[in-house]
């Protein structure tokens, strides 16, 4: 279906090649699936298929890339919409309509198919995708895993025979992202679609997939089968480090093989005991009968929360269900509608200045808003002087937590993972009482991850200091949080101990409680530690 | 929400009424008509992101009105008439004969800018009341191939307004956790960076979904021309006979508003 001849691609203007002499034949009906570091050059694959890189981006090609026989160097992206879909990182971005059936049938007007077929495909999709109580609601009212769901059947409805898609799931919550994965395996198994996928998450897709095609960023690049990859990937999820970790023969990429290979292991008993954080009983923020509207619409009610020194909460729950409202509440971006917060004491809305620094350390969902010099040593010196701390404090931290960043480099051109760093040392200088975070790891890879757990981690340990984030990945949260807060369309459900918390919900369990069920153990370090093994 | 208008029914109806006023030159037509497109903006927008933009176009308008008439009184021909104050004349080299800057305003030289600066502020806010009232994306889909380009812009502009407003507040926002003092360029830069990504974006989906690929689109809701789209272009069609009437067209859509039938509550 989709054949690379020979495939290298450099950027003008840069020294790193993307693709380094890519040969790749992908058949029809097959589900590929994309990994690598972030800034490797996922997303450049994805847009060579359909021809956006180079026609839209530019970039000298050497090779060919032909789909279905045709080749992207003699047409135009446009003229292979019948042929490709594809959907784009962030869905909402590319919606060129106003509601969800004319989204579904802007690109079939645009081929000027007829007003019959249209109608008979739209309906067709709707169900597909089951959209139909959408159908007229307007694409901005729409949550996450909706909008993604619209975004694919918009591709759909065109009746490609390849379907791609760049991190289908990275802004969903694990039910929605489960329900757009179903969706996709049962198109590859029904109607033999040809789907291709980046994904950071592999917990989440890898079973879906039958090859895997690496990308190192270097240019070089592996295919194989996902057992293949698998055996020695230094990108894999949970549960194939937790095979490494038990000298398991083989990986096991779902959780019912891992299961079967780990029952002796399971069976046992073992008598352990889990390592109790010291929590101070200082309180640092308090929120008595909380509640928030927006123009008679309650987004929170009557929450009530107590949190100490030295506590990392993980505030979870679906999409819209009033997570960032909390924290924006917290941070004193939004006045209460009634009840109080109060924050080290005070009103959160009252303070300002170097007082808020000190206090409050916010990142929000896009770490580049907080950033807006021209480079990163700039930046970094801002910090200094914000602060009033020694010159180059603040790039040292950034160097503990990232090596390697060029002080000299534009903040846009770093990679998702180190515009975090950089945003989170230059919060960190101030070395705030609390630290606040709004959905992290959106596009992050496992490295980044990593860093970004043992910094929190230390943070929050070393210095006693609270950190809260919001998060829908469940593995971030068994690794970093002492207690999870679980928020459901504006009420608290759920507050307790993150041990407690996620093994209550199969949903919202991470692989390693899956697997390990019914012993309590939520990360490979804790099996490690229960088991005493040596990895 | 739905809009039963035809897309390109509020823009002739604007623009009918804005020849009208500008061949009635009286300014208080003007004002009158504009307060009646008001009531009918209020009446007839839905809750989309650019059905405010009347809000907009009334504050361009007004602007205009201000800047029009401090130069219109400041630069310009002298119009002779009663004096009502004196400005110093700022002295000009000779080729510049026959401009002056300053010197004395006249009522008849104010009363003559200030209309004209009416009538113009009328006119936008009229096109803007049009604006408020169709949704572009339907605009674009009556819109022939030919003009496929602005089409494209037009989109792109509509869809990215309502973004910046958004990212503004959210940047706003970032600025002051980070306990920063606002300040322009700490929000300019990001926003145009963002803006400009966005806008890639969605060129990017808008090719790769087949935009512009094909002369001819297909309609997939066919928009139909309704009578009610009849009479408000008849009406409309009055201002041009008249100037006074388009007082007249401009309230006719209130006629098609549909009388609501009370249902006892039991």
């Amino acid at each position: 279906m989709i054949t690379f001849a020979a495939v290298s691609l450099i950027y003008p203007n840069s020294t790193k090649t993307v693709l380094e002499n890519l040969s790749l034949t992908i058949d029809e009906g097959e589900f590929v699936l994309i990994i690598g570091p972030t800034g490797s050059g996922k997303s450049s694959l994805l847009r060579l298929i359909n021809g956006l890189v180079p026609h839209h981006t530019g970039g000298i090609l050497a090779g060919d890339i032909s789909v279905d026989g045709i080749s992207t160097q003699s047409v135009k992206p446009g003229g292979l919409a019948h042929l490709i879909g594809i959907v784009g990182q962030n869905p909402v971005n590319g919606f060129v309509t106003d509601t969800v059936e004319e989204e579904l049938a802007f690109g079939m007007e645009s081929l000027n198919i007829a007003p019959d077929v249209m109608r008979k495909r739209v309906e067709e999709i709707l169900d597909l995708m089951s959209l139909a109580p959408l159908r007229e609601r307007s694409l901005a009212t729409l949550s996450g895993g909706e909008q993604q769901r619209v975004a694919i059947g918009s591709a759909l409805v065109m009746h490609p025979k390849v379907l791609v898609l760049d991190e289908p799931t990275s802004a969903l919550d694990p039910i929605a992202a489960e329900e757009v994965l179903s969706i996709l395996h049962r198109l590859v198994h029904d109607l033999g679609l040809t789907v291709i996928v980046a994904e950071h998450r592999l917990e989440r897709v890898i079973q879906f997939a039958d090859r895997i095609v690496h990308i190192d960023g270097l240019g070089n690049t592996r295919v194989g089968t996902p057992a293949q990859i698998m055996s020695d990937s230094d990108i894999a999820p949970p549960i194939v480090h937790l095979a490494r970790a038990l000298g398991l023969e083989e990986v096991g990429l779902t959780v019912r093989d891992m299961r079967r290979m780990s029952e002796q292991i399971r069976g046992g008993s073992y008598s352990h005991t889990i390592e109790e954080l010291s929590v101070s009983n200082e309180t640092v923020i308090e929120l008595c009968d909380l509640s928030l509207s927006f123009s008679s619409k309650s987004v929170l009610k009557d929450i009530d929360i107590k949190i100490c020194a030295g506590e990392v909460i993980a505030l979870m729950g679906r999409n819209g269900a009033g997570k960032s409202s909390l924290l924006k509440t917290i941070v004193g971006l939004h006045e209460a509608t009634s009840g109080r917060v109060s924050v080290l004491g005070n009103n959160p809305l009252t303070i300002s200045g170097s007082k808020r620094r000190e206090s409050i350390g916010f990142i929000p969902q896009e770490p580049s808003d907080l950033l807006y010099g021209q480079s990163v040593i700039m930046e970094c010196q801002q910090a200094d002087l914000d602060n009033e701390i020694a010159e180059g404090t603040t790039f040292e931290l950034l160097n503990e937590l990232v090596p390697g960043i060029s002080p000299h480099s534009h903040p846009r051109d770093l990679s998702e993972g180190q515009r975090l760093a950089l945003a989170l040392s230059v919060v960190l200088s101030a070395k705030p009482k609390v630290l606040i975070l709004d959905e992290p790891t959106r596009g992050l890879d496992y490295q980044a991850k990593s860093h970004l757990v043992s910094t929190l981690l230390r943070y929050a340990k070393v210095l006693g200091r609270t950190v809260i984030l919001a998060t829908h990945d469940v593995e971030l949260v068994a690794e970093l949080a002492t207690r999870v807060i679980f928020l459901a369309d504006g009420d608290c459900v759920a507050d307790g101990k993150t041990l407690d918390v996620l093994l209550s919900s199969p949903a919202f369990a991470p692989q390693v409680a899956k697997v390990m069920s019914p012993q309590p153990w939520l990360t490979v370090k804790d099996v490690i530690n229960a088991l005493d093994v040596n990895p | 929400m739905k809009d039963a208008r035809h897309p390109l029914t509020w823009w002739i109806w604007s623009l009918t009424l804005a020849i009208g006023i500008a061949r009635g030159n009286n300014p208080w037509l003007a004002i009158a008509v504009v307060g009646c497109a008001y009531l009918v903006v209020r009446t007839f927008r839905s809750d989309a992101p650019w059905s405010r933009s009347f809000e907009s176009g009334l504050k361009l308008g007004l602007w205009i009105l201000i800047i029009r008439t401090t130069f219109g009184i400041l630069i310009g021909t002298p119009i002779p008439g009663t004096t009502i104050f004196r400005l110093p004349i700022l002295p000009l080299p000779e080729w510049m004969a026959g401009i002056r800057i300053g010197g004395a305003v006249t009522q008849e030289r104010l009363f003559s800018t200030a209309r004209e600066g009416v009538i113009l502020a009328a006119i936008i806010i009229l096109f803007s009341a049009a604006s408020s009232l169709t949704s572009p994306h339907r605009l674009l889909r009556v819109l022939p191939f030919a003009v496929y380009q602005f089409g494209l812009a037009l989109v792109i502009a509509t869809s990215l307004v309502p973004q910046f407003v958004r990212s503004i507040s959210r940047l706003k926002d970032a600025q002051y956790l980070r306990g920063q003092k606002l300040s322009f360029k700490k929000i300019l830069i990001p926003l145009l960076e963002e803006s400009l990504a966005r806008s890639l974006d969605l060129a990017a989906a808008m090719d790769s979904r087949g935009y512009g690929s094909s002369r001819v689109r297909s309609r997939y809701r066919a928009i139909s021309w309704n009578p009610g789209d009849s009479l408000i272009i008849a009406a409309s069609a009055l201002s041009l006979l008249s100037p006074p009437l388009a007082l007249l067209s401009v309230a006719t859509p209130f006629l098609l508003i549909k009388r609501r039938v009370a249902v006892p509550v039991s």
